[in-house]
């Protein structure tokens, strides 16, 4: 065991959105914080959803208080966090099948929550989003919007370390240190160092996602989570410009959001055990749903090609009062376990949604300065991310990887194209123009180890070919010193095995083709096989 | 049009087929729709790289006896002096390689690892046992050629007892080229390395690099028209010098594709390219006329069909949501029913996908409908039972199923 050489005001754990704001919110409180990430940023709920902006109208007739701070962080994220939001609007059609009363109800809902909702002609939905299903019979107009979630979770790591805070992936949480009924500290073990270390603080916040109640059962105490999964399509072009939703209640794949140069459709939902919220892998059953129903949204789909499947759990939470579940809400519980449970210096920050991250690290930030005694305002809501400042003086040429890079880091980018010359500027992945200099900004700035943490910074590999080529290119950039050859080639094999993973549940048609081009290539041109083995990457 | 065989498919497997065909003097058309695996070529041809659990193979030909019964090998007859008419096919039209068919050698691939292999093409390293014949080489590269990792290749080379320095090397053409970011592939920079001048500054360069290195390492990237350019540089610089492969578009492939279509077009065969046969009229149990996508309101009738058009990735096989089907004629395929069965959760396992194909009696004939078309015939990847990944048997299984439809053809 290491020795314990740093005492934190705080300790986050969690590198999903919520620990990420989380650990944000507290450094640019002046407190000492530090987090901790099992695996990557965004490994859970946070890198596998829509990436949609809510607007807050798919709660609005069922549940008003999420809808209501759904369409305040909504207004808000697109000023703090304008270099991960599209603009798109979105639309909520009634299809012949559907119930066209149940749009008033929506309407009215919507606007009690404060949500613009504009009633329009299906022939102007037709002509706004060309996409749409034809025989729709109605269409309201709302302010949904699409959102990358990784950049956003990185934009929040990267702003609490510039106000102080300290983020070590790869490091697990094994055990809360409790002396006297108060929490003092974490054990953790590093996956990378295969050692056990121990970090003290005043004040454990766990913002582990569906893991939380794990987290909450080292502690002692009980956070009753309900695990839904949900499995969403992503396509491999962008067939949408504006998100489509179904004009009814809540079901199985009714969002259909276009992302950067693709588009997601999503998702199902299902309890499940909590035994299996590692198993990510997306059913025949799942695939089956998401696209009988999507077509609903968007013919379309039924002719584009799927690049792959993947799937995520909500951490959902029941009522202290109601231990069954059943009345779970999608709203945010910040639990004082100290008054709720008599353990001191120990917070869970749960429930809510991405879309609520903000709010969410709000409280559990006003929780955790309450306890230290700490009067400072949240400024959150006001200071703009790492990269959304309003744009600085631009790069004198701007190549297609330059822009490409704005879009992923906004004006993050001034580092990149500093460093760029013609070698740097040489393309690692031609699907999303991904550069040399991108890749190795992200190797020096933003946490990268593996090429899974790369995809996630940089979407390497996410893109049309799905990594056919661009793996190699960029497991040999990421491949700095020699002796990390072996290591950078069975990360190689790890994270073509990765990719396989979402493509498996569908891989007919063109994926079938694609498979077998890259089975040739790794395989058989290159032999790969021979340093695959190394557990999956995370 | 009338010809004695038409062949569907022009990449290896078609070409081989056509080329023996024309030789004994048929009229033969190729329908060559584009692009073809020789474009993922490493610079050699497999026969059998691992037996069927796995191991590598030091002999083909005997290890060949113990393939599963399903395994397309089984229908060619005499795989060695079938083997031997396939290098000698090579050589004639231009491609030449060492090796044997009973003795397998060893290649370095592009991330370093090295594989069995039977053929490979003149100028590339090859190994005979476990070691380089060198002890010190210089592993060169274009500076900002991102398909050749040169950390994994010196890592290879390592294993294999070699002290190895990674040297960059650059022209001022090539640091134009450079300039446009997708301009760095294997292909386009062989284009630009394509006349004698810059060729005998680029040895200029190397020799200058090369310090007490016994040899030069290279990727594959020249050559793509002119051997003579590759002679040239061998000849310049002035330490033994050899490519190995680079990460596709594969500069070797891409030469080897155009020499076997010169051949064919020497010995007279049409080669119809950018086109391919969409439908086929079918009487009493032969095909009588195949149509093409292009030469629309004509047939092209002849005695005998080939069909050379590959997998999945070549499109000769394709799959929906509920079957794998073959798409031009609707032949027979033998594959798993149940979707989920297609594949295996890890990438690295045997696919069963990989061993789907049309289904063919002992002659290669295909069938519709359990009957034998008795003037079809199917070769190369189209054929199941051959994953040529696991068993490192592509480019065998591509050239001796053709010679041998090429031999029943001619019976």
């Amino acid at each position: 065991m290491e020795p314990i050489n740093k005492e934190y005001d705080v300790i986050v754990i969690g590198g999903g959105i919520t620990g990420a704001g989380t650990a944000r919110d507290c450094a640019m409180r002046g407190l000492k914080v530090l987090l901790l990430e099992r695996f990557d940023y965004s490994y859970g709920a946070t890198g596998r959803n829509h990436g949609l902006l809510h607007s807050g109208a798919r709660y609005a007739v069922t549940d008003k208080e999420s809808a209501t701070e759904c369409i305040q962080e909504n207004m808000t994220l697109r000023k703090v966090a304008r270099h991960c939001v599209e603009e798109t609007d979105g639309l909520f059609i009634t299809l012949p099948e559907d119930d066209l009363a149940y749009q008033k109800t929506f309407v009215e809902a919507c606007q009690a929550a404060g949500i613009r909702a504009d009633v329009i002609d299906p022939e102007e939905a037709k002509r706004l989003e060309p996409s749409v299903n034809p025989t729709l019979i109605g269409a309201v107009r709302i302010p949904d919007a699409s959102i990358d979630p990784f950049r956003l979770t990185m934009a929040n790591i990267y702003d609490a370390q510039l106000h102080g805070a300290e983020a070590l992936t790869y490091h697990e949480v094994t055990d809360l240190i409790i002396n006297q009924n108060r929490v003092e500290g974490v054990k953790a073990f590093d996956h990378h160092a295969r050692i056990n270390r121990e970090f003290r603080a005043k004040v454990v916040i766990n913002a582990a996602g569906i893991w939380g109640t794990l987290i909450a059962q080292k502690a002692g105490v009980t956070v009753n989570m309900f695990p839904a999964r949900g499995a969403l399509l992503i396509f491999g072009h962008r067939v949408n410009n504006m998100v489509i939703n179904r004009c009814r209640k809540p079901a199985n794949a009714d969002i259909l959001v276009p992302d950067d140069t693709v588009c997601v459709i999503g998702t199902t939902s299902d309890r499940v055990p909590m035994e299996t919220v590692d198993d990510m892998r997306v059913t025949p059953q799942e695939v089956e749903v998401l696209l009988r129903e999507g077509e609903k949204l968007a013919p379309a789909l039924a002719t584009t090609r799927i690049l792959r499947a993947y799937a995520g759990v909500r951490p959902l939470v029941a009522a202290d009062n109601d231990p069954s579940g059943r009345s779970i809400s999608r709203g945010i519980v910040c639990l004082d376990h100290e008054t709720r449970d008599g353990l001191a210096g120990f917070i869970t920050i749960t429930g809510g949604k991405m879309m609520t991250y903000r709010l969410m690290a709000e409280d559990a930030t006003n929780m955790a300065c309450q306890k230290l005694g700490i009067n400072k305002q949240c400024e959150t809501a006001t200071t703009p991310l790492p990269g959304s400042e309003v744009p600085a003086e631009e790069p004198a040429k701007k190549t297609v990887a330059i822009k490409a890079a704005e879009g992923r880091h906004g004006n993050l980018t001034k580092a990149i194209a500093q460093t760029t010359d013609i070698v740097d500027d040489a393309l690692v992945c031609e699907c999303e123009h991904v550069s040399v200099s991108e890749v190795n900004f992200a190797l020096d700035n933003l946490h990268v180890s593996n090429l899974v943490n790369l995809r996630r910074r940089t979407r390497v590999g996410m893109g049309t070919c799905q990594g056919e080529l661009c793996a190699t290119r960029a497991a040999g950039v990421m491949c700095r010193k020699q002796e990390q050859a072996p290591e950078v080639k069975a990360d190689l094999a790890s994270f073509i095995n990765e990719r396989w993973k979402g493509v498996q549940p569908v891989a007919w048609g063109d994926n079938m083709a694609e498979a077998q081009l890259t089975a040739t290539i790794y395989e058989g041109l290159c032999g790969l096989n021979q340093f695959a083995g190394k557990e999956e990457l995370k | 049009m009338k010809f004695n065989t038409v062949v569907m498919g022009g990449g290896l497997t078609g070409l081989t087929c056509g080329i023996a065909l024309a030789k004994a003097g048929q009229r033969v058309a190729v329908v060559a729709a584009g692009q073809s695996s020789l474009l993922f070529a490493s610079g050699s041809f497999d026969l059998l790289g691992y037996d069927a659990q796995g191991a590598p193979v030091t002999n083909p030909v005997e290890a060949i006896k113990a393939l599963p019964e399903g395994h397309p090998y089984n229908k060619v007859g005499d795989v060695e002096s079938l083997a031997a008419q396939a290098q000698e096919l090579l050589a004639e039209a231009g491609i030449k390689t060492s090796g044997k068919a009973n003795a397998n050698h060893k290649r370095l691939t592009p991330i370093g690892a090295v594989k069995p292999t039977w053929l490979t093409l003149d100028g590339y390293l090859t190994l005979d046992g476990d070691t380089l014949p060198y002890k010190k080489v210089a592993l060169m590269n274009v500076i900002g050629y991102l398909d050749f990792p040169t950390k994994f290749i010196a890592d290879g080379l390592r294993q294999l007892g070699a002290d190895v320095e990674v040297k960059p090397i650059t022209l001022p053409e090539l640091n134009e080229a450079r300039k446009s970011p997708t301009e760095m592939r294997a292909t386009n920079i062989a284009k630009v390395l394509g006349n004698e001048d810059i060729v005998l500054r680029l040895a200029a360069e190397i020799n200058a690099k090369a310090g007490d290195a016994d040899a030069i390492l290279l990727p594959a990237v020249l050559g793509i028209k002119e051997d003579v350019l590759a002679q040239l540089l061998k000849k310049q610089v002035n330490k033994p010098m050899h490519y190995v492969a680079t990460i596709p578009p594969s500069v070797p492939g891409a030469r080897m594709q155009m020499l076997l279509r010169k051949r064919f077009e020497a010995l007279g065969g049409t080669f119809l390219n950018g086109d391919k046969v969409v439908a086929g009229k079918l009487e009493g149990g032969k095909l009588v006329s195949v149509e093409t996508e292009k030469l629309v309101g004509s047939k092209l009738e002849a005695d005998n069909f080939v069909l050379a058009t590959g997998s999945f990735m070549g499109r000769g096989l394709v799959s929906d949501y509920e079957k794998v089907y073959e798409p031009v004629f609707g032949l027979d395929v033998d594959y798993i029913a149940e979707r989920p069965q297609w594949t295996r959760d890890n990438v690295f396992e045997a696919q069963p996908y990989m061993e789907f194909g049309v289904k063919t009696d002992a002659q290669l004939h295909a069938m519709k409908d359990g009957n034998v078309l008795s003037n079809v015939y199917a070769a190369g990847q189209v054929l199941g039972g051959n994953n040529k990944v696991k068993l490192a048997s592509g480019e065998g299984v591509d050239m001796l199923t053709a010679l041998a439809v090429a031999k029943n053809i001619l019976k």
